[in-house]
């Protein structure tokens, strides 16, 4: 039971971490601080801390443009976060990559990325390093209901069964590719369907309820672990935001968003109950948790601004050329 | 107007189970195969409406239209006047609705969980359960086509057996005397804090089970009354078990697909029709028909009762049986 406790509130932590983190780069992005783009993970931090929170460090996750709440739940440190989203040279990427490019390879952050459903290949390919080494470590591979269209989707789940690679596939199912919703662009609704034509296990989930996408995540990762394969697991969500910041994403129907942004559908305040419920916490702990992520990311912003810009000489540092 | 009801559940066949057990993936295009060859079945016996509920993948319309040309339907299909929510409650509204609009049966698609929402309103309305779901104790493997022809054969009021159309039992949930749920095969009273991803796959978990029937190989926690002592859908008694050590008997029993589990018993009683169990106390979850649905607060009473008023359902053979007898086959006798 107190180990149960202890997982709640660290899932909580997290969920808090990313949401605070979130919705100080969209304000920091409408006031012109920093150049680029910003995809808003807000609204779907169950799914990211659900699954990283059943992770070592060694193991490894691939995100997508939409990545700040998989790094965040996977170790990544807010301030060179932050930092790389100003453009700076203290950030992840020194400042060339930005919102859609961070990685950390020593926390197994192996990159968010731009192209859509281009993640999953790399986890395969992770997946087959970890099998290869013989250590027991796993790949993660987030994508979204639109990539789950992409060749790269239907590639990585042929090869990852065929080599029962360690590798969980994580559809975050929000319903949403861009502006085309998943009816438009796919003639099934669960995207765990497909699981059956690559002979894995394929499971769709609520993912707004962290509690049961770290069950899921748990057994998925275990089995990996063990050597049995990959998983998909769907789970289904809703973005808070549009697209990206600056899409008003009038496509939505609005009393669609109005119940998915009620209290009894978002993750967290869902989590929030639950603490209280349970007596693991009280609203004075609760608050606490805010505060101190709103430090943190408070302090994560005063470090970004504070930081020098790259350097004009090093244009062609660390850029492949041909 | 010879009216049947369809209730296929979308998300049935899609859950943890398939992971910490072996359950198949029931995938949606299936279950738009097996409605097809129902409605065709419902067509051939003279069903002149076809009243379905609503669901996210459209699986009716789905159905209607890649059927082929060739086929005549004289059958009326309309979707019930209701708001699809897409969550559990939708089989429940369907089934009031059905009821209301004087159905003569109503074909469900899913597990024991989805027949479990279907039994809350459906009321004396016989209910056909297909099994498309995990645990399927309630709802049997059946092909469509003659799935279609023995509802038709009920709502049309061809058959009165008692054998065709059977009274079932279900399993009260009463917290401070007040009905607050229903189970038709078993509740499981678990160590768990969390509904969670709602399975139940852990044997360790389990505190407390009771079960209206369980057959040797029933799949699911009704399987550990199957083990012990199997009881029918119409003997008139169901079983409460506890769970753990300090008893003399471990049994084996397939708690969820592929998944045969010792289950330690330390004690376990025959219930008759009406007597009450007390849940043990919480913090505690009771999963109703295989999944977790009630959370227990330290302080809460809750018990659990086994009655006779679960729903008629109809047993396909024998309806079918009782309406060959009649002569419905014989053609000019529909």
């Amino acid at each position: 039971m107190a180990e149960k406790k202890e997982q709640l509130l660290e899932m909580y932590k997290t969920m808090v971490r990313i949401r605070t983190f979130e919705k100080e780069a969209i304000d920091l992005f409408a006031a012109g601080k920093f150049p680029g783009f910003v995809h808003s993970y807000l609204g779907e931090e169950a799914i990211a801390t659900g699954v990283c929170a059943n992770l070592k460090d060694s193991d490894y996750i691939c995100s997508t443009h939409r990545g700040h709440g998989h790094l965040i739940a996977k170790g990544g440190k807010l301030d060179l976060m932050m930092a790389e989203l100003y453009g700076k040279s203290t950030g992840y990427c020194k400042g060339k990559g930005g919102s859609m490019h961070i990685a950390d390879v020593d926390l197994g952050i192996l990159g968010a990325n731009g192209i859509v459903g281009a993640g999953m290949p790399i986890a395969t390919g992770a997946a087959f390093a970890c099998k290869y080494r013989k250590t027991d470590n796993v790949a993660i591979a987030f994508f979204g209901d639109g990539a789950s269209d992409r060749a790269t989707f239907h590639e990585s789940l042929n090869l990852a069964s065929i080599w029962k690679l360690p590798v969980v596939f994580v559809c975050e199912n929000n319903g949403w590719a861009i502006s085309n919703s998943q009816e438009n662009h796919q003639n099934i609704t669960d995207v765990s369907d497909r699981a059956t034509a690559y002979g894995i296990p394929g499971v769709s989930i609520d993912g707004n309820d962290v509690m049961a996408i770290s069950e899921a995540a748990e057994e998925a990762i275990k089995r990996a672990r063990k050597g049995d394969g990959p998983t998909l697991i769907e789970c289904k969500t809703w973005r808070h935001r549009g697209h990206f910041e600056g899409d008003p994403g009038a496509y939505k129907d609005p009393k669609d968003q109005e119940e998915w942004l009620s209290d009894a559908k978002d993750a967290l305040v869902r989590v929030e109950k639950k603490l209280i419920e349970l007596k693991y916490a009280n609203k004075a702990d609760l608050d606490k948790v805010k505060a101190d992520a709103q430090t943190e990311v408070d302090a994560a912003v005063k470090f970004a601004e504070q930081s020098p810009d790259p350097d004009p000489s090093e244009v062609l540092t660390d850029v492949y050329t041909v | 107007m010879v009216s049947v009801g369809i209730i296929a559940n979308p998300a049935s066949g899609k859950d943890i189970r398939r992971l910490v057990a072996h359950s198949i993936t029931f995938n949606n295009q299936e279950k738009v195969n097996i409605v097809q060859r129902a409605i065709l079945g419902l067509n051939s016996v003279g069903v002149e409406e076809l009243i379905y509920m609503p669901d996210y993948y459209n699986i009716v319309p789905r159905a209607m239209a890649c059927m082929p040309g060739d086929y005549k339907l004289n059958i009326k299909v309309i979707q019930a006047d209701m708001v699809m929510n897409g969550i559990q409650e939708d089989s429940a509204d369907a089934a009031r609705l059905m009821r209301e609009c004087h159905t003569g049966c109503i074909i469900t698609l899913g597990g024991d969980g989805t027949n479990r929402m279907v039994a809350k309103t459906c009321g004396d309305v016989p209910v056909l359960p297909i099994s498309t779901g995990t645990n399927n104790v309630f709802p049997r493997m059946l092909e469509g086509t003659g799935a279609g022809m023995a509802a038709g054969v009920v709502a049309r009021g061809l058959v009165n057996g008692s054998k065709s159309i059977q009274k079932n039992k279900k399993l009260k949930i009463l917290k401070e005397g007040t009905l607050v749920d229903i189970a038709l095969i078993d509740a499981v009273v678990l160590k768990d804090i969390f509904i969670g991803s709602r399975a139940i796959w852990d044997a360790e978990r389990i505190k407390q089970v009771v079960v209206t029937r369980g057959e040797p190989d029933s799949i699911g926690i009704s399987a550990i009354a199957g083990n012990l002592e199997p009881i029918g859908t119409l003997d008139e008694y169901g079983m409460a078990i506890e769970i753990g050590q300090g008893g003399d008997i471990t049994i084996m029993a397939p708690i969820a697909p592929g998944l045969i589990r010792p289950v330690p018993i330390r004690n376990y009683r025959l219930l008759n029709l009406g007597e009450e169990v007390k849940v043990s106390n919480g913090p505690g979850v009771i999963a109703l028909d295989g999944e977790r649905e009630i959370e227990v607060g330290e302080n809460d009473e809750y018990f659990i009762q086994l009655t006779l008023d679960g729903p008629n359902v109809v047993n396909v053979r024998e309806t079918l049986r009782e309406a060959v007898q009649k002569g419905y086959s014989r053609m000019g006798n529909l």
